[in-house]
């Protein structure tokens, strides 16, 4: 069967559109912020053999460690014999095969139509917190995975359509917020459910047949033109490094190598030489390193290519197992999808700045400055935990100057608005603004980072930090300068100052005052050459002292 | 009386006039002026006032006028030839970049070369000063007065024209800005000083203050654009009051829009969502779908118990993406905005072939200029129109009642070349996919305004307009279910005239923050009192008797840890007992839109709202259109045959329009013709003329 391509634009509209409609329909009934406000989820469309055919992300980790999430559930359950029917919903979490970190419960629906499996309808969402040692469970130092909260393999949270008590009772006997938990999950449900009904409705109007021919097209079509564009790039290998500064465990910088080999539009992707994998939660599964690839390829990829299992084909990858790119278990992993997929595509880019010089930015802030922080309240009588990360500078680039204070790379969730916090949460706002003098200097500057804080307004705290760039800078570009480094301090209560490590966890005390300055961006091109107007204006603004 | 409606668009200024009297209309087009707004109104008007037509003479002495603009779109996104004032914001100290840093999000994920909205007040005139307020409204920090005053000096050192003022938590005590609102006017007379409590005292303070700032930068361009226009319509002999559309739907006076220009920002828009839901009044359906369809876009509103759906955010400037705008992408306003989803999908919209082969319709649109193929205006790519043409449903001896010649052939050529031939497709193949393509598309618009909103479309009417509206509109509700389609009289200028049938209509919001459990039921009604004192005080200085106001209380409400609302109605006034009722009605929007309901979870009251409507008489709009000076003559024209989808072509009856009797069905396939528009029935639909003129269209 052969699908017309009328039919095929139809169709890959249609599931566009679905998971699009699905993301929706789980950030607006979503009980937690990370969700609701900072959309850490994506929601996507597989067919009956686990191909990517439609996908909605809105942060780019979720990229390529969904799709081989899904794969391996899969792989999973026909090892285990576990069989699927209709009203089923698998639930997982562990890492090594749903693909980033404990806090990512996937969900997996199969959709029958006619009697027939025809294909599944996934989501993956960020939790606020599975359990294990710390609040909001990503901790700078935990040593083992069992550390860093609950692990599920993937089981049955619905069983032809009832819901498992079993498994929700183990499951929220081991998280600190399970309402919050619940509510996550039930949006989560919901989404799933949308996403198939909408192929069940393709189904019916096409008939199974020319649904499957049309996907079959739309990958073939997507990774046509993903070659096609791919051959823009000069043949040759091109290879780079860059480090992740210290583990929090040990001093020493972990490095992460890669050789990217471009021959006629054929790209491969080698880790080989990166460092063996890591004591310490900054190992990242393969399913991160992916994300990072296929994120790092679709910024130089004509946008307007459909993504689906197509593109993900134009590229190969290959990361020896046991490094701090494919690790084994029981390796902990949770900054795996948060600092280590930044310093990825960090050496993606740098890499592929030799191939295509005028289309790379220098290196972003490279952290998702992640705060935890959790406690007991006792005006709200209750635990409180939240969890965000902190924006810094972007990367100077061709012609242009990097962002100040923003998200980049792996990494797009907004904000959570201070007003919000102080309504939930014992905290006090002292200060959220861009870091002076921190964008990289060069003839189109790096951004400048972020200085947020905050004063305590319970008894005590527990405060974790997983925040990268604070001793090896963000690189400038073609002679510009490195971005400025992140800083993070602790103002007791008495007016002592306490500087913080990257990483680590600490107690804070009513009156204490947590201080997150985040790194800028690197700068592009020779400061020397830099508009003395620009130079002005960045004065004139007080980004920049005279 | 006459009632005049102007819609500053992006291309054309459009002009609509209704006399009461006669139910005659008249439509005027002339092109806009983007940089100097205010001269295609005035081209227009004198067009109107100079041209043909005695009986309008007699009328327009006693006129009313209605304006739309996009003068505050046009601003913002730095049209040329208007100038942004030079603004300034005073914010709490520690925040000086919450307007910069906005939610912290880039708007596109993989573009390595993004840029991020220009902040609208650089950071040199952000000033910071020492205060701060809890979530609670409880002052932490007293305002520093001193510290006010010097910045008030710089402010005027630097020339600042306009301020604005937004401080952590003022929604909750608006005090310290109160104070500074004082200081401010004192050290810096005439110049505008708006604060975020007065215009948005709601939470989540990114939000409020581009919401403050945008009106504080609006007010000097707005109210010497609207007292520049008052004098220059008198200028031509047309001697009325001047109305001001908002983008909720309603109308203002100029006072209020010279005050809250923010409320004006998208009004043209919103017009034929308007004017569905009066006509939807009219004929006594309350739960429409309105779809207007023109060259470049397709718009999508819902109208529920025959109220236009609204959100209460927008972003200015922003980048559409499939139906919805991208967030980070614009400038956030949040003053109710109707409920429109827009795709690119018109009669212009091109179809094209990506480089492996893969068949893509739009964004990219032909225009007026050079068109469809078919206009033989030098286009050379195919379009919609092209397509429709092909398969028979447009004339073929030309549009606007054959006024205007098109050529086949030329439509032929184009989609053989680029389409069909490329793809081993035959020409209808070719024609028929791409409006199967560009439908999925106006479908996806249709969806997000009511089943993504909780509004089953099998239970809607769908009412078509725009001039390709009436062509697509029936394959439309075929997919979504939709047993009726309604094809009002004039469909080409039925969005403009929603100008003319529009109430007076405000808006007001207090954040409340409480368990619903918890809430003082005194105090929220001591809240909505002063709103309503404060709506009451405004439609009354706009001219409208008390008992032509009517007032509609709601409540924000979500599961406690949520933070997206729900706005659901509450009574007025409200008691202990209505209480279930309210946490009742939020349960069921709950599942209606999300498929849940928690019912046992704590629910939380974010804010009060309150939509105040001043009702005016509107004109009787059945038979707006109608030429009533043509002759009546045999209503079938002529027959032709039409392409259907899964009936092949089929020969079809041609009807003209103004000859139709409303009396006696027509049977799909038909195709019904008028000057500004074509109606496709397709096999299975039925259509007939109703009493005031529209075609009704029903599925069998």
């Amino acid at each position: 069967m052969e699908a017309d391509p009328v039919t095929v634009e139809v169709i890959r509209n249609a599931l566009t559109f679905a998971a699009e409609e699905m993301g929706v329909a789980l950030r607006n009934s979503a009980y937690s912020h990370n969700i609701k406000e900072r959309m850490d989820h994506s929601c996507a469309l597989f067919d009956a053999g686990g191909r990517l055919i439609a996908q909605a992300e809105h942060i780019p980790v979720h990229l390529g460690s969904l799709p081989w999430g899904v794969r391996n559930v899969l792989t999973y359950l026909k090892r285990e014999g576990i069989h699927l029917e209709d009203g089923d919903v698998i639930m997982l979490n562990d890492p090594h095969l749903a693909g980033t970190h404990l806090n990512d419960i996937t969900l997996v629906t199969p959709v029958f139509a006619g009697g027939r499996l025809i294909g599944y309808s996934a989501n993956k969402a960020h939790h606020v917190d599975v359990g294990g040692r710390a609040p909001g469970s990503i901790t700078g130092d935990a040593s083992e995975l069992f550390q860093e909260g609950v692990v599920i393999p993937p089981v049955k949270l619905l069983h032809r359509g009832e819901l498992s008590h079993d498994v929700l009772t183990i499951l929220c006997s081991n998280v600190r917020a399970p309402d919050i938990t619940m509510g996550d999950l039930r949006a989560q449900i919901a989404a799933n459910n949308l996403g198939a009904r909408r192929m069940v409705e393709l189904a019916g109007r096409y008939g199974i047949e020319v649904l499957e021919a049309s996907w079959e097209e739309m990958i073939a079509h997507s990774e046509r033109l993903a070659r096609q564009d791919l051959k823009r790039l000069p043949d040759g290998i091109y290879r780079a490094e860059d480090c992740l500064e210290d583990t929090g465990i040990r001093e020493e910088p972990a490095w992460i190598r890669v050789s990217i080999v471009v021959d006629q539009g054929r790209v491969h992707i080698d880790f080989a030489g990166t460092d063996p994998q890591v004591e310490a939660p900054l190992n990242a599964v393969f399913g991160v390193t992916l994300s990072a690839v296929y994120f790092a390829i679709k910024c130089i990829l004509d946008p307007s290519i459909p993504m689906n299992e197509g593109v993900l084909r134009a590229v190969t990858v290959t990361a020896p197992e046991g490094t701090l790119v494919n690790p084994r278990r029981p390796a902990p992993v949770a900054g795996g999808n948060l600092e280590t997929s930044q310093r990825i595509a960090d050496v993606l880019f740098r890499a592929l700045a030799q191939a295509v010089p005028d289309r790379i930015p220098a290196a972003s802030n490279g952290s998702m400055n992640n705060v935890m922080a959790g406690g007991y309240d006792p005006v709200r009588k209750r635990s409180w935990v939240y969890y965000e990360t902190i924006g810094g500078g972007s990367g100077g680039r061709p012609g242009q100057d990097g962002v100040d204070g923003i998200h980049c790379n792996m990494t797009n969730t907004l904000n959570t608005p201070i007003e919000a916090m102080e309504q939930y949460y014992p905290v006090r706002f002292e200060r959220y603004e861009f870091r002076p003098n921190t964008g990289g200097r060069g003839r189109w500057r790096g951004g400048c980072g972020i200085e947020r804080s905050w004063t305590l307004l319970a008894p005590s705290a527990k405060v974790s930090i997983l925040t990268e760039r604070t001793k090896v800078p963000p690189w400038g570009l073609a002679g510009g300068e490195p971005g400025g480094l992140g800083e993070h301090w602790v103002r007791r209560k008495d007016g002592r100052w306490e500087r913080l490590p990257g990483k680590g966890t600490f107690t804070l005390t009513e009156g204490d005052t947590l201080v997150i300055r985040t790194p800028g961006g690197g700068g592009y091109g020779d400061p020397a050459e830099r508009d003395p107007a620009l130079i002005e204006r960045d004065r004139a603004n007080g980004l920049v002292s005279p | 009386m006459v009632r005049i409606g102007i819609d500053v668009g992006g291309t054309f200024t459009d002009l609509v006039a209704f006399a009461e009297e006669t139910g005659e209309t008249a439509l005027i087009k002339v092109p806009s002026t983007p940089s100097d707004p205010a001269q295609g109104v005035v081209d227009a008007v004198r067009r109107f006032v100079r041209g043909p037509g005695q009986t309008w003479k007699v009328f327009t002495s006693a006129a009313s006028l209605i304006h739309a603009s996009t003068i505050g779109t046009n601003l913002l996104l730095g049209q040329k030839g208007l100038r942004i004032p030079k603004g300034a914001l005073v914010t709490t100290e520690g925040f000086r970049d919450v307007l910069e840093i906005a939610r912290q999000r880039r708007p596109d994920l993989y573009d390595l070369f993004f840029q991020r909205p220009r902040p609208l007040v650089e950071r040199r005139y952000r000033y910071t000063v020492r205060e701060r307020m809890d979530a609670n409204g409880a002052v932490v920090v007293p305002l520093d007065e001193e510290g006010l005053r010097r910045i008030a000096e710089r402010m005027r050192e630097e020339r600042i024209e306009t301020v604005a003022v937004c401080f952590l938590h003022s929604y909750a005590n608006p005090a310290h800005e109160m104070a500074a609102k004082r200081i401010l006017q004192e050290f810096l007379p005439g110049t505008p000083v708006v604060v975020s409590s007065e215009v948005n005292p709601e939470y989540r303070e990114y939000e409020r203050a581009s919401t403050t700032v945008i009106n504080a930068l609006l007010i000097p361009v707005v109210s010497s654009y609207l007292q520049e226009l008052q004098g220059r319509i008198q200028g031509e002999g047309l001697s009325c009051p001047v109305y001001v559309m908002q983008s909720n739907g309603g109308l203002a006076t100029v006072e209020s829009a010279c005050r809250l220009p923010a409320a004006t920002i998208e009004s043209g828009p919103a017009a034929g969502v308007v004017a569905s839901a009066y006509l939807g009044r009219v004929l006594g359906i309350p739960s429409i779908l309105s779809f207007d369809m023109g060259g470049t876009t397709a718009k999508a509103g819902a109208i529920v118990g025959g109220m236009p759906q609204v959100v209460t955010e927008y972003e200015v400037g922003g980048r559409v993406h499939s139906g919805r705008i991208v967030k980070g992408s614009g400038y956030p306003v949040r003053f109710p905005f109707i409920d429109l989803a827009e795709v690119s999908a018109g009669g212009g919209t091109i179809a094209w072939l990506d480089p492996a082969g893969g068949l893509r319709c739009g964004p990219l649109s032909a225009g007026a200029v050079p068109g469809p193929a078919c206009y033989n205006l030098g286009g050379e790519d195919p379009t919609v129109t092209d397509a429709n043409l092909l398969l028979g449903r447009i004339n073929p001896e030309g549009l606007v009642g054959g006024e205007m010649p098109i050529s086949p052939s030329l439509a032929e050529e184009a989609l053989r070349r680029k389409i069909a031939d490329p793809l081993g497709l035959d020409l209808v193949q070719a024609a028929s996919g791409i409006l199967q393509i560009v439908n999925t598309q106006m479908v996806r618009a249709l969806r997000l305004v009511s089943l993504e909103r909780g509004y089953d479309p099998r239970s809607m009417v769908l009412m078509a307009f725009g001039g390709a509206g009436p062509m697509h509109a029936a394959f439309l509700a075929e997919e979504l279910g939709i047993p009726e389609v309604i094809v009002p009289t004039a469909p080409g200028l039925f969005s403009a005239l929603g100008l003319v049938v529009s109430d007076f209509k405000h808006d007001y919001v207090q954040s409340v923050m409480r368990l619903f459990a918890e809430v003082d039921l005194e105090a929220l009604e001591q809240v909505f009192l002063r709103l309503e004192r404060e709506a009451v005080q405004q439609l009354r200085k706009e001219g409208l008797p008390e008992t032509q106001i009517l007032l509609q209380r709601q409540l924000d409400l979500r599961y406690l840890g949520q933070s997206y609302e729900i706005t659901v109605n509450a009574p007025r006034p409200m008691g202990k007992q209505d209480l279930d009722f309210v946490i009742e009605s939020f349960h069921t929007r709950h599942r209606e839109i999300y498929g849940y309901a928690a019912e046992r979870e704590p629910v939380e009251v974010v804010n009060a709202r309150l939509t105040a409507i001043g009702v005016v008489e509107k004109p009787a709009l059945a038979g707006a259109g109608s030429r009533a000076s043509d002759p009546p003559g045999e209503a079938q024209v002529g027959d032709r045959p039409v392409y259907f989808e899964g009936y092949g072509w089929q020969p079809t009856p041609v009807y003209w329009r103004p000859f139709l009797s409303p009396y006696g069905a027509l049977e799909g396939p038909a195709i019904v013709e008028q000057y500004d528009a074509t109606t496709v029935i397709p096999p299975g639909w039925t259509a007939t003329l109703d009493e005031a003129g529209n075609l009704r269209l029903r599925r069998k």
